[in-house]
């Protein structure tokens, strides 16, 4: 009997012209969207290598490690043109001088501002907007549809167990949209493939469950609308119902909860932390100003030696100052970041009380684009700037620029140095959060989304069996 | 085809396939759709339950299906009792309904097919269904082309074609002539007269005096829920139908039923 029942949903439903048409927009959107994201791919790559170029090609015919003004980049994530989250948001471009705060700039959204007007058609839009549609599109009279087909009548003339049809039903209607879906997904990989997008075995993991989680928030969708249709008498009045949950999961919630936390939750404006370090910064120049202004060499027969005096001396002052001034910052920062954070949780989970938030955040975990993607690139990059600070000490003599002045004797034209070697600088690179990790951080959204369908199926089981079929 | 009607013929067995008994439909908001129904059906024959509208025959087909609960009494199905075991209730009978609608994509074949499998029918082939469809009048040319393209003469056709395929000793009908045209009434009508002569115990609602008159064995006339009079078909030889139902209808005459 629900054998019957599921291949009468999967004939009826692949058999209407109403599929062909909404499926084939659907497919066509799916594989554009990889289309894009691979191409995306390409030439963010491309600007990537032009821009580790050109900073190698500033570095050449310099002869001091103390001139070097040394950029690291936010490499491409294959995933992430899929579910770009906020990689086109946040700056790219990093300066390194081996100490001091650093600060990403050049987002993708800053150089082309047009993108971030309509943003990027990827996966996670195809999800959330077109797929969540899609199903609303088809389940929406799933009852009460054949209800006014007269249908329902017919069929329960017959012996057939009310738990049996509603199983059927869903697991039918499931099937019928979310099988021929996995076409244009699989389609779209091969596109990858084809393209010649480097994706390792832990991008195609972290793309499996971004599908799979997509899967589930389309069967929300799904089993919302079947529990509408089995609460109400006319198609009509369901699809309306619908359309209005619609805008409140998709776009009413999340946004609310954003606005709803920041009122609620303080943070520390970045404009009064600048104005507070600029303060400080100047108090300390000033003070500086009379310290330098009451140096004395010990030496003042060896210039060499009154130089190196000298730079040491600038040295000292400069850390001191960046002590204070580091330990103003982190203070700050530190009010500033523990503000955020609470109100990213207050966000966060209010949003949740929505699926598309939930798996929107699932869905930018796995491919790493997530809000920690600022964080993780600049926690990388400070890593980095200890490993490049040693590197440059070790170049110069424990020498590093510092926001002070450093003087330098140059020899003449006999005694030149040669021009430094930018390829010893070591690399930066970036990874993502290993597989394991990522799927971790987005099982508590994989797992809001399982039980968002849980509730929708059993509110659709148990709205159906009181379901008049008269 | 098997036949599962329980007798054939005139030669009837004394147990009702189709029964009423004091079978009541009080409705939440306190409206008594149906009030103390006595009736039986037995195998090979017609009962005719005449009424207007609100009279209360769609409550006792609803009733016989289940679809609702009885606020007293029962109806039985072969016995069965129908709000107690549904599900062996509804195996002992096929149902045609007044506006039949099928599934618009399906062919009249696939209709046949789901709709028989679903009735517990699973052994039947396409040259069955196409035999049935003939036999209810539908062309041949009309068997593989979707429900949407039929009208409703035909779709009447292809429901009392998978009532048929259903095989059940009962048959309920509500309101089948309903909106068909004089043509599609009467070979609508020499079905059903073949049916009961199969042995079939058929219970259909109507408001067609005309048609009730010239199928059923019994009519029973309703009015706001009560079966106000029960005449057997030989009681009808002579009488003029039409009168007696305005004269019912209108509260001048009541016999206790």
């Amino acid at each position: 009997m629900l054998k019957l029942i599921i291949e009468k949903e999967l004939r009826e439903t692949i058999g209407s012209s109403r599929f062909a048409i909404s499926f084939g927009i659907c497919a066509l959107l799916i594989i554009l969207a990889f289309y894009v994201g691979a191409r995306n791919y390409q030439v963010t790559r491309a600007q990537y290598e032009a821009a580790l170029a050109e900073n190698l090609r500033q570095m050449e015919g310099i002869t001091d490690w103390m001139m070097v003004d040394q950029h690291i980049f936010l490499p491409p994530l294959p995933i992430a043109a899929l579910v770009t989250g906020i990689a086109n948001d946040i700056g790219r471009t990093v300066e390194v001088h081996g100490r001091g705060e650093l600060t990403a700039e050049g987002s993708r959204f800053n150089e082309d501002p047009l993108f971030a007007v309509f943003r990027f058609l990827d996966l996670d839009f195809i999800f959330q907007i077109v797929l969540s549609l899609f199903a609303i599109l088809f389940a929406y009279n799933a009852i009460n549809g054949e209800k006014e087909q007269g249908t329902l009548r017919l069929t329960f003339a017959n012996a057939v167990p009310r738990a049996t049809y509603i199983l059927g039903k869903m697991a039918g209607t499931f099937l019928a949209l979310a099988v021929p879906l996995l076409i244009p997904l699989l389609i779209g990989c091969l596109l990858l493939i084809l393209l010649g997008i480097p994706l390792n075995g832990g991008d195609w993991g972290r793309l499996a469950l971004i599908i799979g989680a997509g899967l589930l928030y389309f069967g929300v969708f799904l089993t919302l609308s079947i529990w509408v249709s089995a609460l109400t008498r006319r198609s009509a009045s369901s699809f309306l119902l619908l359309l209005i949950l619609w805008l409140f999961a998709v776009l009413i919630i999340p946004r609310s909860a954003v606005l709803l936390a920041g009122r609620a939750v303080d943070v520390l404006p970045i404009d009064e932390i600048a104005t507070q370090k600029s303060r400080l910064m100047a108090q300390l120049w000033e003070e500086d100003r009379k310290v330098m202004a009451n140096f004395r060499p010990s030496q003042t027969e060896d210039t060499e030696a009154m130089l190196n005096e000298f730079n040491q001396f600038m040295q000292d002052q400069a850390e001191k100052r960046e002590q204070k001034l580091r330990a103003l910052s982190e203070r700050l920062e530190e009010q500033r970041r523990n503000g955020e954070r609470l109100r990213e949780r207050w966000a966060l989970w209010l949003a949740r009380l929505s699926p598309t938030a939930s798996f929107s955040l699932a869905a930018m975990n796995l491919a790493g684009t997530s809000l920690m993607l600022k964080q993780q690139y600049l926690d990388a990059a400070n890593a980095y700037q200890e490993r490049y600070a040693a590197f440059i000490g070790e170049k110069t003599g424990g020498m590093l620029r510092s926001g002070g002045f450093v003087v330098r004797r140059i020899g003449g034209a006999d005694n030149q140095p040669p021009p430094i070697d930018p390829r010893e600088i070591p690399a930066f690179d970036y990874q993502p959060p290993p597989l394991p990790e990522a799927a971790a951080t987005s099982l508590a959204d994989i797992g809001l989304l399982a039980c968002f369908n849980l509730l929708c199926f059993a509110g659709a089981f148990v709205g159906f069996l009181r379901y008049d079929v008269r | 085809m098997q036949n599962n009607a329980v007798n054939a013929g005139n030669d009837r067995p004394s147990a009702p396939v189709l029964a009423a008994r004091e079978l009541s439909k009080r409705y939440e908001d306190g409206v008594l759709a149906l009030d103390r129904l006595n009736l039986q059906v037995q195998s090979g024959e017609i009962y005719a339950m005449l009424g207007g509208n609100g009279a209360g025959k769609t409550t006792a087909i609803n009733l016989f299906l289940n679809f609702i609960d009885p606020s007293e009494g029962e109806a039985l199905i072969g016995g069965i009792v129908t709000h107690r075991d549904p599900i062996a209730a509804k195996k002992q009978v096929a149902f045609v309904s007044e506006n039949v609608m099928l599934y618009p994509n399906f062919t009249a074949l696939q209709n046949l097919d789901y709709f028989s499998r679903l009735g517990g029918r699973t052994g039947y082939t396409r040259e069955d269904y196409r035999k049935v469809l003939l036999r209810v009048g539908l062309q041949e040319e009309a068997h593989a082309k979707k429900l949407r393209t039929y009208s409703k003469g035909m779709r009447q056709k292809c429901g009392i074609a998978i009532a048929i395929l259903k095989d059940a000793p009962a048959i309920l009908l509500d309101e089948p002539t309903s909106g068909l045209d004089p043509k599609a009434g009467l070979e609508f009508i020499a079905l059903l007269q073949e049916l009961r002569d199969e042995g079939r115990a058929i219970l259909m609602s109507t408001h067609d005096i005309f048609r009730a008159k010239q199928v059923a064995d019994k009519v029973g006339i309703m009015n706001r829920g009560r079966l106000v009079a029960e005449k057997h078909r030989s009681e009808l030889e002579g009488e003029d139908l039409e009168k007696l139902y305005v004269a019912y209808m209108a509260g001048y005459m009541e016999a206790a039923v």
